[in-house]
């Protein structure tokens, strides 16, 4: 006991000193048509990271326009009244400058990295994205082919890569978590461009946004730069679709069967978890860490290294807001059938659900998590990402220093608990993925299962 | 006060009002000055047993990390392909001291990362644990345990990714590309595969971890929240006593690009999109003055988002979710490469726009505006590689590791800048050859079709996904036939009548046989005389003009080759092959040469049907032989010759013959199409004689 509360105090010495020299410092504050600012200054590297967060993901949709978050992922470069065609992405890199976007069920999110002389320019780009996005017929078509070949990629011609439509859309029946962010082909082909401009007034508006700043910048000139090209964007008025829906709780196990064009069968699991930032959120995060962080995780030396049934395995929560899943998953070794790989990893899960884990792997599991969370913002678009997901998904962009602490605060019982709670195995679905038979066929279509 | 306080409000306002109606928003923001981009310092020092280590001090967060890696020439493996790796990964899994559970264990109880590789050990760790982790690093260095049954896990993983990547089209394209772009004889083109990788002993993987783990060989770089003076006597204390060593030094032959632009197609059943990749070897060392110029050059042609290539194949057809192309400069030979993944409908379009891409490059100049785009891009990136302080470790291990001018970082953004438009073009003219590409889809067979307009020879090479020839496309050979029966049906069409009494008393007739052909090799003409007499006596002279280039003799007993580099006498096996082979139509006593021979079937060649036979020779080596169906005359034949290590190791020789004409009641081919690597030998015979009283020596 005493051994413990020594470590413990060590342990929580070494973190407070740490938290005080690597601190994330940054200004907040909002505009008054609702855009919220979070700037973070670092002069080590002459470049600044300009993001917008639109706090839009798939989850926000028409069931019967699915798909529409992650497109406007691509049509949001077609360009603005001020940029032509093809304009935007050539205006960045010809600056200097790297851009990207990526779309969540919750989120979409805009960046470009670039000298920190460009600055301005960053801001005009992106407040252009904002107020008078350029969105007609000749965007949408071309977007739209790319938009097929980016699914016929990842989702039709990479093994396993249906595997989040198929397991997504058996886990929920009511939540719109059950359709992944690229959507339906199908709906944005029926789409209108009013139907394409609608979303757009709704949910691109600097009421539903942040813009995150870090880097290199004169704080001063930049407040300025932000004033003027941001403040003059009118505030969004259209009504914008949050789901209220609660996922009922599941207490039997969904089962399918997926043939696909691969060679090795997997098996992949998800179980029914909190939303992310709450308390039992981080348990299972841990709970997950502990299956499959590193070599010496359970299920990696067990069940790849002891026991050889696996050629890969992994534990994962998939954090989202609203109540999501935790996934684990495993690739079976030759000649070790699916069913024995299933039952070795509910092995490990039930020792979970029995047993309290040992001091010492619990103080391993801290270990890693102190080691992580320094990492994370070791650049800084990593850290205005952070920043802006913090502040839109908890309210607290200062969580980028302090949640580490709500990490420390879960027990060795939370753990159990959450095991128990929540890996059960009528909370679940499994996917047994395994080759195709015939071998001249069609890859798999995802179905769109009518509800 | 009031007054004064509202009107301080009334002037924020107007100014605000004024300031938001002054913005013109189509004027696009002007840069201010351009910010001086720094290199981070990096401090070195040696140990005396030769491990160069580099410091970069960064305290942005209390981590450090420790890459060490070595600068070694790559390996063939051979049949065991993959054993390198192999080592790499046994490396991690235990030493003399900790076992790999115990390994495993107290690296994760830190939080720390240890990778090991074939040719280095990668760790991080928070710094606090700094020492921990080094004591663990050193002794997975020195200490290493390779134990077999940690092998036996490995070669089991490895087969069952090897199994499970054969359906990824990028895997498959990226393992043909190779074995095409390089050959199968250069190790950038070796591919490990399941039975490569069964094949592999621990008595392997030791000597290579004991050959080529010397410090003499290695850098090791220290990046993160370190100090120059904590650091070194540590370094002495983990590392100097690790013992150096001579380590081997290995040479290969440069790969070079195809004379004309071939088709290669793997088919991948049920595949929705065909992966395209136009590609081929290029002369282009790191430490070249080319390097920066033809890297701008590439990123005009298809280096991101907003080059040529994406522009045209996603932008303005929607072919496709990217299209790039990469130039890679290497030590030993590098690649251009031109990819993208297309849906299947679109595979030739795609490929027609790749070409008249290419084809602009060459052809036109660029525009000021794209070169300064590129160049803007080029510094930008340039800038954002520096946040991570590896950057600053890596650039002074390039510089040492290839030879770079001291100050080759320092200045590489002055050298961007000051590449030309003419440069470009050079660069163009010089690195880009659509009439010299290997053209790799990997899709559906039915895209084949419409890709034969791209090949030189109007046809499409099919390939497995191993890059060797596609041997599925073999169908059958009727019931019943065997290889005996093609080649007693070869032997009555080439000498006129079945083998037996009939044929030896004519061939007893022939005393002596003279065989003259032209023969033309990369645009030179040869002479090439052939001389048998029986029973077993052979020679062969080649001349350009009056030079003898090489001449080859065997007077029955003893065997010489005599040419430019002098003489030699052909000796071992080399001679048991020549002495077989010296024996006049030898063809016709097939049975008693001791080789077995296997009908596998039938397979077009040059359009028709052909059966494939392989040969097992005695000596273990194996031949392939194809007869035409119809004629059952011979078409080609392709053997697997070890050329010598200088040679580039084993090379397949393809021969081809055509054009069969009856001279003295045996049919001989006239046309020989020779191809040895990359080269071709065009053989045309003018004349045969027979019996014309040649000497014996003529064969000494």
């Amino acid at each position: 006991m005493k051994r413990i509360l020594m470590l413990a105090l060590m342990f929580g010495g070494v973190l407070a000193s740490q938290a005080q020299s690597n601190k994330i410092e940054f200004e907040q504050y909002k505009l008054k048509n609702g855009l919220d600012v979070i700037l973070h200054e670092d002069h080590s590297t002459p470049i600044v990271a300009v993001t917008v967060l639109y706090h839009v993901g798939s989850k926000n949709e028409d069931p019967k326009r699915t798909g529409f978050a992650h497109f406007f992922e691509h049509l949001l470069f077609e360009g603005s009244e001020n940029i032509g065609r093809g304009e935007y992405m050539k205006l960045v890199q010809s600056n200097g400058g790297i851009l990207n976007a990526n779309t969540s069920f919750d989120r979409t999110f805009y960046f470009e990295i670039l000298p920190s002389n460009q600055l301005e320019l960053g801001l005009w780009l992106e407040s252009e994205r904002m107020l008078h996005a350029k969105i007609d017929e000749t965007g949408v078509e071309t977007q739209r082919e790319v938009v097929k070949e980016e699914y016929r990629q990842r989702y039709e011609n990479t093994p396993y890569g249906s595997f989040l439509p198929n397991m997504f859309q058996r886990a929920f029946e009511v939540h719109p978590y059950q359709w992944v962010p690229i959507g339906s082909l199908e709906h944005l082909n029926a789409a209108t461009i009013d139907e394409f401009r609608d979303f757009y007034d709704t949910y691109y508006v600097p009421n539903n946004a942040t813009l995150s700043i870090a880097g290199d910048f004169d704080k001063k000139q930049l407040k300025k730069w932000i004033d003027t090209y941001f403040s003059d964007i009118p505030k969004g008025t259209k009504p914008m679709f949050r789901p209220t829906v609660a996922e009922p709780i599941k207490n039997k196990e969904v089962r399918a069967v997926i043939e696909d064009n691969i060679q090795l069968p997997a098996v992949m699991m998800g179980y029914h978890t909190p939303a992310q930032g709450t308390d039992e959120s981080y348990a299972v995060s841990m709970l997950a860490q502990i299956l499959s962080q590193g070599n010496s995780s359970r299920m990696q030396k067990s069940i790849v290294d002891e026991q050889e049934k696996a050629l890969f395995v992994g534990a994962f929560p998939f954090p989202t807001e609203d109540p999501g899943m935790s996934l684990a998953l495993g690739i079976t070794n030759m000649g070790v059938s699916l069913d024995e790989l299933e039952k070795a990893i509910d092995k490990e899960v039930e020792k979970l659900q029995n047993e309290l884990i040992s001091e010492e792997e619990f103080q391993k599991l801290k270990n890693q998590i102190e080691s992580d969370m320094t990492s994370q913002n070791s650049k800084i678009e990593g850290v205005a990402e952070n920043l802006a997901n913090y502040a839109v998904y908890y309210g607290d962009a200062n969580l980028i220093n302090t949640e580490v602490n709500r990490y420390m605060k879960v027990t060795r019982e939370d753990i159990r608990n959450a095991a128990k709670k929540y890996f059960r195995k009528d909370n679940r679905v499994v996917l047994h993925y395994v080759p195709k038979k015939t071998d001249k066929s069609e890859t798999p279509k995802l179905k769109e299962e009518k509800k | 006060m009031n007054k004064k306080i509202l009107s301080i409000i009334l002037a924020a306002t107007l100014t605000l009002g004024a300031s938001a109606q002054k913005l013109d928003r189509s004027k696009r923001p002007t840069p201010s000055a351009a910010p001086e981009i720094k290199l981070g310092k990096i401090e070195k020092f040696t140990l005396p047993n030769g491990l160069k280590v580099f410091v970069v001090e960064n305290h942005k967060l209390p981590k450090v990390a420790y890459s060490l890696s070595l600068d070694v020439d790559p390996i063939m493996e051979g049949d065991m392909a993959g054993y390198t790796a192999a080592a790499g990964e046994l490396l991690g899994r235990g030493t003399k001291t900790r076992t790999k559970e115990q390994l495993d264990e107290q690296i994760d109880f830190i939080g720390a990362t240890l990778n090991t590789s074939s040719t280095g050990i990668y760790a991080s760790s928070l710094k606090k644990h700094q020492t921990k982790l080094l004591d663990m690093m050193a002794d997975v260095l020195m200490n290493a345990d390779f134990k077999q049954d940690e092998l036996d896990k490995i070669k089991k993983q490895t087969i069952s990714g090897i199994t499970s990547s054969k359906d990824s089209p990028d895997a498959i394209s990226d393992n043909v590309s190779h074995a095409l772009v390089y050959g199968k004889n250069h190790p950038y083109g070796e591919i490990a595969t399941e039975e490569t990788v069964e094949a592999i002993t621990l008595e392997k993987c030791k000597a290579y971890y004991s050959s080529y783990f010397k410090p003499n060989v290695a850098y090791l770089a220290v990046v993160g929240d370190v100090t120059m003076a904590e650091i070194k006597p540590l370094i002495e204390k983990y590392f100097g006593s690790w013992t150096k060593g001579d380590v081997p030094i290995n040479k290969y032959k440069t790969p070079i690009a195809p004379e004309k632009t071939n088709v290669a197609l793997v088919h991948k059943e049920g595949a929705v999109q065909s992966v395209i990749n136009i590609t081929y070897p290029i002369n282009l060392k790191q430490n070249s003055p080319d390097a920066i110029k033809a890297r701008v050059m590439n990123s005009i042609l298809g280096g991101g988002s907003t080059a040529r290539l994406f522009m045209n194949l996603r932008e303005g057809h929607g072919y496709t979710y990217g299209a790039y192309s990469s130039i890679n400069s290497d030590m030993l030979v590098g690649s251009f490469s031109a990819n993208a993944k297309v849906r299947n409908e679109v595979t030739d379009s795609a490929v027609t726009e790749f070409m008249v891409e290419l084809k602009r490059m060459i052809n036109e100049t660029v525009t000021a505006e794209e070169l300064e785009g590129v160049k803007n891009y080029m510094t930008g990136t340039f800038a954002y590689t520096l946040q991570d302080p590896q950057t600053i470790a890596r650039f002074a291990i390039n510089t040492e590791k290839y030879n770079l001018p001291a100050d080759y970082y320092a200045n590489y953004l002055k050298n961007v800048a000051a590449v030309t438009i003419e440069d470009v073009q050079e660069m163009a003219k010089k690195y880009i050859k659509p009439e010299n590409a290997i053209v790799i889809v990997v899709g559906d067979k039915e895209v084949a079709k419409k890709l034969e307009s791209f090949s030189a020879s109007g046809k499409v090479d099919f390939y497995d996904t191993y890059g060797n020839d596609y041997v599925e496309a073999l169908k059958p050979a009727p019931a019943g036939m065997t290889a005996e029966n093609v080649l007693d049906k070869f032997i009555e069409a080439k000498y006129g009548m079945p083998a037996g009494k009939n044929l030896d008393k004519k061939l007893k007739k022939i005393k002596d046989v003279t065989v003259k052909m032209n023969a033309s090799i990369q645009g030179q003409t040869i002479s090439v005389t052939r001389y048998s007499k029986a029973p077993n006596k052979f020679a062969m002279s080649m001349t350009m003009g009056p030079m003898v280039i090489q001449k080859q003799t065997f007077n029955g007993t003893e065997g010489k080759v005599s040419g430019m580099q002098g003489n030699k006498n052909v000796e071992g096996e080399e001679l048991e092959e020549l002495k077989k082979s010296s024996v006049m139509h030898n063809d016709v006593n097939y049975a008693a040469s001791g080789d077995k021979f296997m009908l596998l079937g039938v397979e077009p060649i040059e359009g028709k049907d052909a059966y494939k036979i392989e040969v097992a020779k005695a000596n273990g080596d194996k031949e392939s032989e194809w007869y035409d169906v119809a004629s059952n005359l011979q078409v080609k034949a392709m053997q697997v010759k070890d050329a010598g290590e200088e040679a580039g190791g084993a090379i397949t020789i393809v021969s081809v013959f055509s054009d069969y004409k009856v001279v003295n009641g045996i049919n001989y081919a006239h046309k020989i199409k020779q191809s040895f690597g990359p080269q071709t030998l065009d053989m045309e015979v003018i004349s045969v004689e027979q019996n014309t009283k040649l000497g014996d020596d003529v064969f000494e």
